[in-house]
């Protein structure tokens, strides 16, 4: 894994500035390193060599100075880091999201969407110790350290050479101490992360332990599962940290070398003071961003990893829209042929070559055991979701043939409505949620509609009518009120083509009436039905039912 | 003391190796130290042109530091990390012992919000603290207190100076970092719910969200919270910016100050002029000591806020058994009753009450109602796991807060919609409800359940690790049934078994239920979405709008004899919450529907 993911520089703003600025603040504090370094051996060797120090006023002043400047930079590094953490991590989840959601079904219903909601949610917050930690010390590594390595070599070609010899072995050491603990750390990380998931286990299953009265055997488990844990651990650290400690061997003792030559070549009189003082005090400095980036790195897997799991989203190429105005659904005939959806993961076709032809003002209901692909079958209509075979075609009254592929989706989801299992509602009031898709609707069709719905039942039972509030996730109102809520959404729309979900078996039984009061409903508004059913009585209700099952094997 | 101070107390990290960690990180960085001096002094004494021999020990000194400093830093990192895993295992078993032992109504509590997915790393944050925080703290006073030391000895105003400007980097920059972070993880809690909200939403109703032209609509809602949590955290941060300019600051101006005093002390001949650098370098080399104390305020703050959340149960009330708690449970009447029962989480108004149930031997009796209606929290109140609010629950003759715990535990069995499968084997999971049990008995629990199938289709059967994604919703509901049966216990309370069952498995499931209650007259309820009609009668919770709505269900007969005549108890009906406005209040119907004991059917 690369320490700086091109793609967050070339892509994030706030992350192309933020390193800008880092590369620049890590430049200046570079410089004030070496300008103070120079002022203090100034100052210490004029002094050691009997100069007083009123003459060096100017040099202490400007020492100062270079104080007052590190202090300065020290707090734009600091504030800006953290300032662009946030950025960089809200810019990343809304693109995230924004390009999940245009994926659309064939996506969100993949085991991806996991994924998304764990980076959307906790992954990307992983990204603030790297940006506002990490970052800074590897740019620094970058910039500072040979900049350091040149000066030296200015004032004291042997002490360059020392460190310079030394400086690869750091990373080259640290690769090889890593490759030959990396078995035993794998070894060790699995058996430790193993130990102490038992733990958690135990300790999440407490309530089901204590409900079957056997919660106090398993107390010296977690005893020794704990001791475990902590043997295990203390072996994969041993290895774990012998990386580190080559780094500071190296860095330290390298120092230490450099500073025993320069002081043995300024006892034989071949360098100054003031030149040994300045060699003496920059050594260090020229290892320090390395330490640091080091000390650090596990701040940096985390978020890389994050930054890897977002661009991979991001790189998903989106499915192309057709250009096709959309043909007007009140007089055209939606016809599906021979469609079969491939999913991810499972080797069968769900819907496997469903063919069906939804006649304007019908009702057609979808019936199948689950799993048969009646839900993505409906994606597919709503043009959400591209067969792998077979046809989908708009048919107008003139005869014109459109394919469903070639047609604007966003005309084409004007005349369409949905109706799901978990109708969405946001924190506000009963009316605020049923207009929130509408468009501006008077208070005669909000009561017609709402009646029609069963919703003015509801909201005649509220403390507060349509003004009551709905906490989030609709808190306030059941499932099948929810639903009722949504239905009048619909009635709302002038969508001709409706497609519904209905509720599979473990909603309330209410929510299942509404769904037969939806269909009786918009079958009177001569609207085009699309129902998937669960059950028989809304079969019932359909002009056509058309059954999803698969064909048992070797039967056609 | 605070919250993460008792916990420590509590947990009582052995001195002797906390002592051990301090003096190996103390060795380490005071190497560093020490190294920038004596180099300091090396280099300053050579330019003098001594003898070599007058420089051999510090040369040696010097490599010697070279080494030392990575040696005890490693050292001391397993000393530390070690201490801290004592506590951390320490901390979880503590834990389990307290929870274990806590009052049910804790526990029961317990599968509310995120308290059990947090104790695992709020554990970790715990036990890190004493490396990450309070370590770096300890070690930076060592060395702080000898590098003032060393440098007072050589020049008392330096030392001054020195000691000084130490005592604000390591004081004032922590304390900052620290309300920082505070403030940060307040702002995070805050505003990450309605982040989390909004992406879900996103995501869950994407379908919904596209065909209604919301999406573009939801993601600026989403953008505007954005701008919203980045300036609270971004104000948040603001402390930790002059944090990092407070230990600069102070730094900075220690090596200012010593130079200027040093180099004045050895115009005046009070300071020799080979120990001037010494006095200046020193300072310099604190700024590493100090530089990582803000981030242990940080780790101090966050492991607060852990143990905060883990303080209340490491320290849970313990069941208040009563003195007169009779331990001897009814052999023969393992009949459940309730009579003007009320049941609800304590500090909250009840979410049903003016219940009457009857949880008869040889009978289903099945509880539904919509959504939040307070089913699960009849259960858990039927169970003993939860105490009424008003009214009482009997088994038998006796008062179940009467009898001893255990007792009721091994004539009631509850199993809970979300109770726990262990990762561990199939085997090992349903020896959870009974140790003793044969493979047999495993076996034949499964195929009650309707699992036959599914367990001879599984290569290592009763040996298969149960590891997410080996088990189905439906499948998983069957598992936590044939538990509750191993148990072998005479009442037996379900919530939700058929649950993620499609229509004819759930009937099956109902029908095994029906012919165990009558075949073995056990005494079962059963919470189910789905009204069933069952031998026991329905129990009818929810929201029956501005009427009260009285709904008869006709119990199914087993055995199919024609049905007894029914006797139909119309339970007491209450006002929910008894909230009333404008004269109409939401209302719970509550009706059960009982056989009149006929004798077994």
């Amino acid at each position: 894994m690369r320490p700086l993911d091109p793609r967050l520089v070339r892509e994030v703003r706030p992350a192309r500035r933020y390193v800008l600025l880092t590369g620049a603040t890590g430049s200046a504090l570079g410089a004030l390193v070496v300008v103070q370094a120079y002022l203090l051996a100034d100052v210490i060797a004029t002094v050691f060599s009997g100069g007083d120090v009123a003459t060096r006023r100017p040099q202490v002043a400007a020492l100062t100075v270079c104080v007052a400047a590190r202090v300065g930079l020290s707090w734009v590094q600091e504030r800006y880091g953290e300032r662009a953490a946030t950025a960089v991590i809200a810019d990343l989840r809304l693109r995230v999201l924004a390009h999940a959601v245009a994926l659309g079904p064939s996506f969100l219903r993949s085991a991806a969407r996991t994924e998304v909601v764990t980076l959307t949610t906790v992954g990307l917050e992983n990204l603030r110790p790297y940006l506002a930690r990490y970052l800074p010390q590897l740019l620094l590594a970058a910039v500072v350290t040979p900049a350091l390595l040149v000066v030296v070599a200015v004032n004291d070609p042997l002490s360059a050479g020392v460190i310079a010899l030394t400086l690869p072995l750091v990373p080259l050491f640290m690769a090889l101490v890593g490759w030959m603990t990396q078995t035993s750390s794998a070894r060790g990380l699995v058996s430790m992360q193993r130990l102490g998931a038992q733990v958690l286990d135990l300790l999440a299953g407490l309530p089901t332990l204590v409900a079957l009265g056997r919660e106090h055997g398993p107390a010296a488990r977690v005893r020794a599962l704990g001791q475990a844990h902590r043997h295990a651990t203390n072996r994969t650290l041993r290895t774990a940290f012998l990386s580190s400690l080559v780094l500071e061997l190296l860095t330290t003792l390298s120092v230490a070398l450099v500073a025993v030559g320069v002081g043995l070549r300024l006892l034989s009189g071949s360098l100054d003071l003031r030149t040994a003082l300045v060699v003496l005090i920059l050594a260090p400095e020229v290892y320090l961003p390395l330490r640091q980036v080091g000390t650090q790195f596990h701040a940096s897997s985390d978020g890389l990893a994050a930054v890897d799991q977002a661009f991979a989203v991001l790189a998903r190429p989106l499915p192309a829209s057709g250009t096709l105005p959309a043909p007007d659904l009140r007089t055209s005939t939606v016809v599906l042929d021979g469609v079969a959806v491939q999913h991810e993961g499972r080797d069968r076709l769900a819907p496997d070559g469903a063919s069906l032809t939804l006649r304007p003002g019908t009702v057609t209901a979808l019936t199948g055991p689950s799993g048969c692909g009646k839900t993505t079958l409906a994606e597919v209509v709503l043009g959400l979701r591209r067969p792998d075979a077979g046809e989908v075609d708009v048919v107008d009254a003139a005869g014109r043939r459109t394919r469903l592929v070639d047609v604007d989706l966003a005309s084409w989801l004007d005349q369409v409505a949905w109706l799901g299992q978990h109708p969405t509602t946001t924190p506000g009031t009963v009316r605020e949620n049923v207009l929130a898709f509408a468009g501006p609707t008077s208070d005669v069709d909000l009561d017609a509609a709402a009646r029609l719905s069963g919703l003015a039942d509801v909201v005649a039972g509220l403390p507060l009518g349509w003004r009551t509030q709905l906490g989030a996730g609709g808190a306030g109102l059941s499932a099948g009120q929810r639903q009722r809520l949504a239905l009048t959404r619909v009635l709302l729309t002038d969508a001709p083509l409706v497609v519904l979900d209905e509720p599979s078996a473990h909603l309330d039984a209410e929510s299942e009436l509404v769904v037969l009061d939806a269909v009786r409903a918009l079958g009177r508004q001569r609207r085009t039905v699309l129902v998937i059913a669960h059950r028989p009585a809304l079969a019932a209700l359909a002009d056509e039912v058309v059954d999803l099952s698969p064909v048992p094997v070797g039967a056609a | 003391m605070s919250a993460l101070g008792r916990t420590l107390a509590l947990l009582a990290p052995s001195r002797a190796r906390m002592a051990a960690a301090v003096a190996f990180g103390s060795l380490a960085l005071g190497s560093a130290v020490a190294l920038t001096a004596l180099s300091a002094w090396l280099i300053s004494r050579a330019a003098q042109h001594p003898s070599i021999v007058a420089l051999s020990l510090a040369v040696v000194g010097v490599r010697a530091l070279g080494i030392s400093r990575g040696t005890f830093r490693y050292l001391e990192r397993l000393a530390s990390h070690d201490v801290a895993l004592r506590v951390t295992a320490r901390l979880r078993e503590q834990l389990y012992v307290s929870l274990a032992a806590a009052d049910r109504t804790v526990v029961a509590g317990l599968r509310h919000g995120d308290l059990l997915a947090r104790i695992g790393p709020d554990g970790d944050l715990v036990g890190d603290v004493l490396v990450r925080g309070l370590l770096p703290f300890a070690v930076a006073a060592v060395v702080c207190a000898g590098a003032v030391t060393l440098v007072a000895t050589l020049l008392p105003l330096a030392g001054v100076v020195l000691a000084g400007c130490l005592l604000v980097a390591a004081t004032l920059s922590p304390w900052l970092a620290g309300v920082a972070a505070r403030r940060a993880h307040r702002v995070a809690d805050e505003t990450s719910g309605l982040t989390t909200a909004l992406a879900l939403e996103l995501l869950d109703h994407a379908t919904e969200l596209t065909v209604t032209g919301q999406v573009s609509q939801r993601l600026q809602a989403l953008g505007r919270n954005e701008i919203v949590r980045s300036d609270a955290l971004d104000d948040a941060a603001r402390p930790g910016a002059w944090a990092a300019a407070a230990s600069s600051t102070a730094t900075g101006a220690a090596l200012v100050g010593c130079l200027v005093v040093g180099a004045k002390a050895v115009r005046a001949g009070s300071l020799p002029p080979v120990m001037l650098a010494v006095v200046v370098l020193t300072p310099l080399a604190m700024v590493e000591v100090v530089a990582s104390l803000p981030a242990a305020a940080a780790a101090v703050a966050r492991a607060s806020a852990a143990a905060q959340r883990l303080w209340p149960l490491l320290t849970a009330p313990t069941t208040t058994s009563r003195v007169s708690a009779s331990t001897s449970v009814p052999d023969d009447d393992a009949r459940l009753t309730a009579r003007g029962l009320a049941c609800g989480w304590p500090g909250r108004p009840p979410v049903v009450s003016g219940l009457d149930v009857d949880v008869v031997p040889g009978r289903v009796l099945s509880i539904t109602g919509p959504s939040g209606c307070g089913k699960s929290t009849l259960l858990l109140t039927l169970a003993g796991l939860l105490p009424p609010v008003a009214g009482q629950v009997r088994l038998g003759d006796s008062a179940l807060e009467d009898l001893e715990p255990h007792a009721v535990r091994r004539v009631v069995t509850f199993t809970a919609e979300d109770a726990h499968l262990f990762t561990t084997t199939l085997r090992e999971n349903l020896l959870v409800a009974r140790g003793d049990a044969t493979d047999g008995e495993l076996e034949s629990a499964l195929r009650q359940v309707g699992l036959r199938g599914w367990h001879s289709g599984l290569s290592l059967g009763l040996d298969t690790m149960l590891e997410p994604g080996v088990v189905s919703g439906g499948e998983r509901r069957r598992l936590l049934l044939a538990r509750a049966l191993l148990v072998g216990s005479r009442v037996l309370l379900l919530d939700e078994p058929a649950e993620h069952l499609d229509a004819a498995s759930a009937d099956a499931l109902m029908a095994e239920l029906e012919r165990l209650a009558s075949s073995t007259g056990v005494a079962v309820a059963v919470v189910t979405h789905q009204p069933h009609p069952t031998s026991g009668g329905t129990l009818l919770l929810g929201s029956a709008g501005p009427e009260v709505q009285v709904r008869h269900s006709s119990p199914a007969v087993t055995g199919g004899a024609a049905p007894d005549p029914l006797e139909v108890e119309v339970g007491v009906r209450q006002q929910l919450n008894g909230e009333r406005s404008g004269g109409r209040g939401v209302q719970v119907a509550a009706v059960q529907v009982t056989r009149s004991a006929h004798g077994q059917g």
